[in-house]
């Protein structure tokens, strides 16, 4: 059952065989594109896409790019770095843009404030008793509605061994149906002033980073980012080493779920409202910033600090994009074929590195 | 005595059945403001009707989903059908099999493509999507003269959804009235799809800021993407006393921002007024009524000086 030449864990994974980290790589591959984007943007708009062209900000930099670069893949990252340990473990999370819908739809109605301009909010879910709410009732109830979601990927997955591409579809396309559920389609918007801050400014950003951070370090340092690494690599073999896989991987879903809504919170700030369609295809952009960071589909590889870099090369073609003024068809279709590169690149490259060993 | 129940039981229903009069409407989907408004209108007119039930479809966004729905409400026997199609090039097959069952049917919200050969027992009832697109152009160039700003205003347009006939007519729309002599003075520096949504106005906003271009105005085929620009632009830290937006369909978020003052205009379509028509067009018809094929309810500008009558109607 197991296919031992898939993933390159356990005896086969050796780093010393590997010249440099895929992250480097990948990082190659952002300041190639950025390069690109500034050589067009020398010749055709004339003026730089990251410096600072028209002398407006303190330092080299055009600040308000760099910024809206991160700030505009943020969501979707929170949402990737919970999807890169479910492709580590060897699975796949299809549920996350949908958890981000019913969490946004839930956690915003317990957001809400009462007045509105000094009327009633006119597009109130509860009656005054739940409106205005201190801060950690939406926070934690969103929370809730991931982890639940999350737990019953992870469950289905770990104990009715269906695959994790049919148990997250499924989730997908139930939690879609309850975010529309949740309000009959209706779009619920006016949160409190302290709601609006979670996403406000630059906030989704270094909610982004920290969680990165924090994942980095847990997935590289603790027994739980070992676990989650062997499982991917060999799941047998880490069942034989006495690794509670089942309790694990449910552990993986949840913690995905988790990071989907707290992604949905974020998100629905930002904007100010929560509507059931929101963080649609999210999931897929979410795998291809993973799958283009070096996180591999067989599972076993890949690292947080590759996605984030995934991440920042989809950042830097929507600005870019924007910068040239070119429509957003071209867009799609370059980020279409960047995804599909850097899995080919990535596949040349380890045929390469295990024919020199 | 099960044979009288049933019996008893088979003639409530066929006594219930002959008073009432069954609509089925097939909604191209349920998750979506303005179509949700309108959907509300018809179950409130349907409610508040005795003899009269409705029963409400979703189909999802889905072309062939919506021709099931069809000939399922055919197959059990509804007196009239309303359709806000998904797709309104795929009208004709929808068309064909509701005139070959001899069940009334009434486009709402989306023109079909088949207006020109609709049988007789069906209807369009909608609005004339050129005339928002233009009302809102022309009012942002009307509140750019009067700003004072008619020697040279520049200006971004937020254009929706790509595939959306809507998005592409309020496009043209605004391309027109910026080519008259009146309001030749505005220059688009760009215009970008933020597909009808919020985050990617926000986003593209803020990208458009990173350039540093002046403008004076912002264009949006719809309200919600004309928020995402305000919220973009105030964190920009962009006066907002100084820059003309305006969006399209009156949606509450988008009063309560023009009541906060950052939206300058938006273009109220009559949701609920749609629904009502097609409502009691699908009645009229199927009593064997006649009615008037092209039903057109007409667009409204909505400004801070008429805004009052609006806040209740979205």
């Amino acid at each position: 059952m197991s296919d031992t030449s898939q993933g390159t864990g356990g005896l086969s994974f050796d780093q010393s065989k590997r010249s440099w980290p895929n992250e480097v790589n990948v990082f190659g591959a952002l300041i190639i594109i950025i390069m690109i984007f500034e050589i067009l943007g020398a010749t055709i708009m004339g003026q730089s896409f990251l410096l600072d062209s028209h002398d407006r900000f303190d330092t080299i930099f055009n600040e308000a790019r760099l910024k809206i670069i991160i700030l505009q893949v943020s969501i979707i990252g929170i949402i990737a770095i919970g999807v890169t340990q479910v492709i580590i473990t060897g699975g796949i999370d299809l549920s996350s843009g949908a958890i981000v819908g019913v969490t946004a739809m839930i956690a915003m109605s317990f957001g809400q404030t009462e007045l509105v301009n000094g009327n009633p909010n006119p597009k109130a879910i509860f009656g005054p008793a739940f409106m205005d709410l201190p801060i950690l009732v939406p926070i934690i109830v969103g929370l809730i509605v991931g982890i639940i979601a999350g737990g019953i990927n992870g469950v289905l997955i770990a104990y009715t061994r269906i695959p994790p591409f049919i148990a997250t579809l499924g989730m997908m396309v139930t939690a879609r149906g309850a975010a529309k559920w949740w309000s009959k389609g209706s779009p619920i918007s006016f949160p409190t002033e302290n709601y609006a801050s979670i996403g406000s400014g630059m906030t989704p950003v270094f909610v982004f980073a920290f969680l990165a951070i924090l994942f980095h370090f847990v997935l590289k340092y603790t027994v739980y980012g070992k676990h989650t690494y062997a499982i991917g690599s060999n799941e047998d073999g880490a069942r034989m080493a006495g690794i509670n896989v089942n309790r694990h991987k449910v552990l993986v879903y949840v913690i995905a779920g988790g990071l989907a809504s707290i992604a949905a919170i974020v998100f629905s700030s930002k904007n100010l409202t929560a509507q059931a369609g929101m963080g649609l295809v999210y999931e897929l952009d979410a795998i291809a910033m993973a799958v283009i960071g070096g996180v591999s589909l067989s599972g076993g590889r890949g690292s947080i600090m590759g996605t984030v870099i995934g991440a920042l090369i989809f950042g830097v073609i929507i600005s870019g994009f924007t910068f040239l003024r070119l429509d957003a068809y071209y867009q799609e279709m370059v980020k279409g074929m960047i995804i599909v590169a850097a899995v080919v690149l990535d596949q040349w490259r380890q045929r390469r590195a295990a024919m020199k060993s | 005595m099960k044979r009288t129940i049933l019996a008893a039981s088979l003639a409530i229903m066929i006594s219930t059945s002959a008073y009432a009069e069954n609509i089925g409407v097939s909604m191209a989907l349920f998750d979506d403001n303005f179509l949700t408004v309108l959907r509300n209108g018809i179950q409130k007119l349907a409610d508040g009707k005795d003899g009269v039930d409705v029963q409400i479809e979703d189909a999802q966004n889905d072309v062939a989903k919506q021709l099931d729905q069809i000939n399922n409400f055919i197959a059990s026997g509804v007196d009239a059908i309303i359709v806000n199609p998904v797709d309104t090039s795929a009208t004709q097959a929808m068309s064909d099999v509701a005139a070959a069952a001899g069940v009334p049917l009434v486009y709402v919200n989306r023109q079909p493509i088949n207006m020109d050969s609709l049988p007789d027992n069906q209807a369009f009832v909608g609005s004339n999507e050129i005339e928002s697109g233009t009302l809102q152009a022309f009012a942002v160039c009307q509140q750019l003269r009067a700003e004072g700003k008619s020697n040279g205003a520049r200006a971004y347009l937020f254009i929706g959804e790509l595939q959306n006939q809507s998005a592409i007519q309020r496009t043209k729309d605004v391309h027109d009235v910026i080519g008259m002599d009146m309001c030749k003075f505005i220059t688009l520096i760009d215009e970008q799809t933020a597909n009808y949504g919020r985050n990617e106005a926000q986003d593209l906003m803020t990208n458009w800021l990173s350039t540093g271009e002046k403008f004076d105005a912002i264009f949006a085929n719809n309200d919600e993407m004309a928020i995402g620009a305000i919220q973009a632009m105030k964190a920009g830290g962009i006066d907002m006393t100084k820059v003309v937006v305006g969006g399209i369909d009156a949606t509450q978020d988008a009063l309560q921002a023009m009541k906060s003052g950052d939206l300058d205009l938006t273009v109220f379509q009559n949701a609920a007024g749609q629904g009502a028509g097609a409502f009691d067009a699908a009645l009229k018809l199927a009593k064997g009524e006649t009615v008037n094929q092209s039903i057109m309810i007409p667009f409204e500008l909505v400004t801070a000086a008429n805004i009052d009558s609006y806040l209740s109607k979205n």
